[in-house]
């Protein structure tokens, strides 16, 4: 497990870490969230001992994060990088014995990683010889190769095709599948919400929201009903206690108070039009988000 | 986690990938080509030691041929004698190259171009001879006795030097060396220079950086490419000495074992020092088009030590000489110069050794400190004081840039005079602190020359002082060049 304990980090007059505090779980998918210029860069470089912190501690398994824990550690750092002019194949095998592998075991690990992501026949080339896409795999490579046992990506679906991006998703649920932490920053939300069980978001320095993603939307007061109808659209000033969010084209947002009398707002709809489905449900992240950021 | 072993991965991957790359191959092929040629060219350029070709016409004593080839003999050359019926014959053969030097008459030389002095000299002394010997014959005297008479006075030239002990080719020998070991630690300095801008540039420098400590990186970096540059080195001076050898173009000066040793020594010391700072500078640009602005200062300190030193040679034994030679930053270049001239007691380089790594452990420490801080920072080369203080801001990253900037825009719209007038004292601090470094170094200039009595010492310590001082004071605050609106 992942911990940040009271995290601080100023950069002259800039306070970009406040008192930072959450977890990142084994075996689940942590989502970091937050708007640009929130701080998630330097947090997650927190985790490798590159930033110097002026308060806080981050821990792996309850205890403060030292060198030989980095080794089982992999990263992905924003401003993807590697050698353009080193070969795939030695870059990774050398990136893996930095942290501390015998090459040997390295070289295992590397080759079935290129296999994996369709990489075999390129091993021998140089890194700036490849395409875009295929730069980003060995990126990956990169962060996996010491087989890691907590993962941390900074962004790493940007700039990935639609097919990447789900093959990507996959890869990173296979690996929390596999007992690893995994922690990443995004700012596709949709995607966030059907990857990861767990969510933190960090606005200015603070996190204002960390927790499970289930729970954080149970907890929210609001909720909120999705309605299609057919014909007349109804009456959207007689439904209180519900009120309208948006509506049109047959199909109308509602948003309610927790515990309000839901069965009595369905039967009043149906009252007033012909209801074709009526899901009532807790906010998406999405307005989880816009709602913990604009606070 | 090993340190060491994290270093020597580093070190290995600077030594594969570098031996790899084909510019480096094409460098050591060119530095070996050059260095043959420069010792080969002389001997091509100046066929001193080959035959010479000498064309005899007009009335000549029948013995001077024969005579012409004893004296040639004796000065250490062959002659190949050519005989021509007419002076018409004779003098197209000199311009046409077939001969060397055309004897009319055994009175009158004629040359291509200039005259060679030392066939001059060899043609002229057979003639007399020869004369001698005829007007001898006429008077009735023994030719032997005239043999006798004329028998040179064997003259030795001595060659004292500066120092007793050591003759103007050791003198030579130490102008050489001290141009290579310029030549080398600033070549492999920029090497180390260089790495560590193209890692910032690549932005690999965070992948390594999530792996290892900053420290072991540069450690690493330095330490593999110093050992590819005495592997080049090695080779270079393998094939320098072969050439010499097989082309007898230049003499080698009996350079004892023991200099050649403390060279290799101080250019390990001078290289892992410079290039320390060198890998700390290069840490403060974000890109490898930095280098010139951000590693200006090390270069010039490292060019006017080499001044410094080259100015010491004809005096190794004076205070100022023992005094740069004891200086770590400038002892690479000054001591091994003294050492070779045999100015140094054995305990000084020794001495001078320990005081350099002494400070190259310092500087370590500052570098390494410079270096860590600087290292994740991209967008414009950070100051040295930014990067002291560390409060350089790790790379604003390309998504956050936007904001970034926005969020400086305003900062800079909204206090606009009040930014004016810190910027303007400033820049007038900054101007003043120049100007007084400008006088302090043209003092102590005219210190220097009064008191050595050199105007050229004095010239060389009161530029050297104020170029060092205002690149110093240009690293710090980063006003260099024309005042433009900056932060």
């Amino acid at each position: 497990m992942l911990g940040f304990d009271g995290v601080t980090k100023r950069f002259g007059p800039l306070t970009a870490l406040d008192q930072c505090t959450f977890t990142a779980r084994p075996g689940r998918l942590t989502g970091f969230l937050g708007p640009n210029g929130a701080g998630k860069t330097t947090a997650m470089r927190t985790v490798f001992g590159l930033v110097e912190l002026d308060a806080g501690t981050v821990r792996w398994q309850g205890r403060p994060v030292s060198a030989a824990e980095r080794a089982r550690f992999g990263y992905m750092p924003e401003e993807r990088g590697l050698y353009p002019r080193m070969r795939v194949r030695d870059q990774l095998v050398y990136l893996g014995q930095l942290s501390g592998h015998r090459a040997k075991n390295v070289a295992g690990s590397v080759d079935s990683w290129l296999e994996r992501l369709g990489l075999a026949e390129r091993a021998a080339d140089r890194l700036d010889t490849l395409s875009h896409g295929n730069q980003q795999r060995v990126q990956l490579i990169a962060a996996l190769v010491n087989d890691p046992d907590l993962l941390v990506l900074d962004e790493p679906f940007s700039g990935l095709d639609p097919i990447a991006v789900a093959a990507m998703g996959e890869l990173l649920s296979d690996l929390a599948a596999g007992g690893a932490t995994v922690l990443f920053s995004s700012h596709q939300l949709d995607l966030v919400e059907d990857l990861c069980q767990d969510v933190v978001i960090i606005e200015r320095g603070h996190i204002v929201l960390a927790g499970e993603l289930d729970d954080l939307r149970a907890a929210v007061p609001d909720r909120f009903v999705d309605i299609r109808y057919q014909g007349k659209a109804p009456d959207w000033c007689r439904l209180a206690p519900a009120t309208v969010v948006e509506a049109g084209d047959g199909q109308a947002r509602l948003r309610m108070e927790r515990g309000a009398d839901v069965a009595g707002l369905l039967a009043a709809l149906q009252d007033q039009a012909d209801i074709v489905s009526f899901n009532y449900q807790p906010p998406t992240l999405s307005e989880l988000f816009r709602e913990a950021v604009a606070a | 986690m090993n340190g060491v072993r994290q270093g020597w991965l580093v070190a290995k991957r600077e030594m594969r990938e570098r031996s790899r790359s084909r510019a480096f191959r094409a460098s050591v092929v060119l530095m070996i080509v050059a260095v043959a040629a420069v010792l080969t060219l002389p001997a091509l350029l100046m066929p001193g030691g080959g035959a010479k070709d000498i064309g005899l016409t007009g009335a000549a004593p029948p013995a001077l041929a024969a005579t012409v080839g004893q004296q040639a003999h004796a000065a250490g050359t062959t002659a190949r004698i050519h005989h021509y019926a007419s002076l018409t014959a004779g003098e197209r053969a000199v311009r046409q190259g077939r001969v060397d030097v055309l004897v009319v008459g055994a009175q009158r030389l004629e040359w291509r171009g200039r005259a060679d002095q030392q066939l001059e000299a060899v043609v002229t002394m057979a003639i007399q001879l020869v004369t001698v010997q005829q007007r001898a014959a006429a008077a009735d005297i023994r030719p032997d006795a005239v043999s006798d008479l004329l028998a040179p006075v064997p003259i030795t030239n001595v060659e004292l030097g500066p120092v007793a002990g050591r003759s103007p080719a050791d003198e030579t020998a130490v102008v050489v060396m001290t141009g290579v070991l310029l030549f080398c630690i600033s070549v492999f300095g920029a090497m180390v220079l260089n790495g560590v801008l193209e890692e910032k540039g690549s932005r690999v420098v965070e992948v390594l950086l999530a792996r290892i400590p900053a420290r072991t990186l540069l450690a690493g970096k330095i330490v593999g490419i110093g050992l590819l540059g005495l592997a080049q080195i090695g080779v270079t001076a393998v094939v320098a000495l072969v050439t010499v050898t097989a082309v007898h173009s230049i003499d080698v000066p009996a350079v004892r074992a023991a200099v050649l040793a403390w060279a290799l020594v101080w250019f390990v010391l001078g290289y892992v020092l410079y290039a320390t700072v060198y890998g700390a500078l290069g840490s403060l640009g974000s890109r490898v088009e930095d280098a010139q602005s951000v590693a200006g200062p090390a270069s010039v300190v490292l060019v006017v030590a080499y001044f410094a030193s080259f100015a010491m040679i004809a005096q190794p034994a004076s205070a100022l000489a023992r005094a740069i030679s004891f200086f770590p930053l400038t002892a690479p270049m000054a001591m091994p110069g003294r050492i070779a001239m045999g100015a140094a007691a054995w305990w000084e380089p020794i001495a001078a050794a320990v005081l350099t790594l002494a400070a190259t452990a310092g500087l370590v420490l500052l570098a390494g400190r410079v270096y860590t801080s600087a290292i994740l920072h991209s967008g414009p080369a950070l100051s040295l004081r930014e990067a002291w203080r560390a409060t350089a801001r790790p790379g604003p990253s390309a998504t956050e840039a936007d904001t970034h900037v926005a969020k400086a825009l305003l900062h800079r719209a909204r206090p606009l005079t009040g930014g004016r007038t810190t910027m303007t004292t400033d820049l007038t601090k900054h101007r003043l602190l120049i100007t007084v470094l400008t006088g302090i170094g043209i003092a102590l200039g005219i210190a220097v020359a009064v008191l050595t009595a050199d105007v050229i010492i004095g010239v060389i310590a009161g530029a050297g002082f104020i170029a060092i001082a205002t690149q110093m004071v240009n690293l710090w605050t980063r006003h260099s060049g024309p005042p433009v609106a900056h932060h």
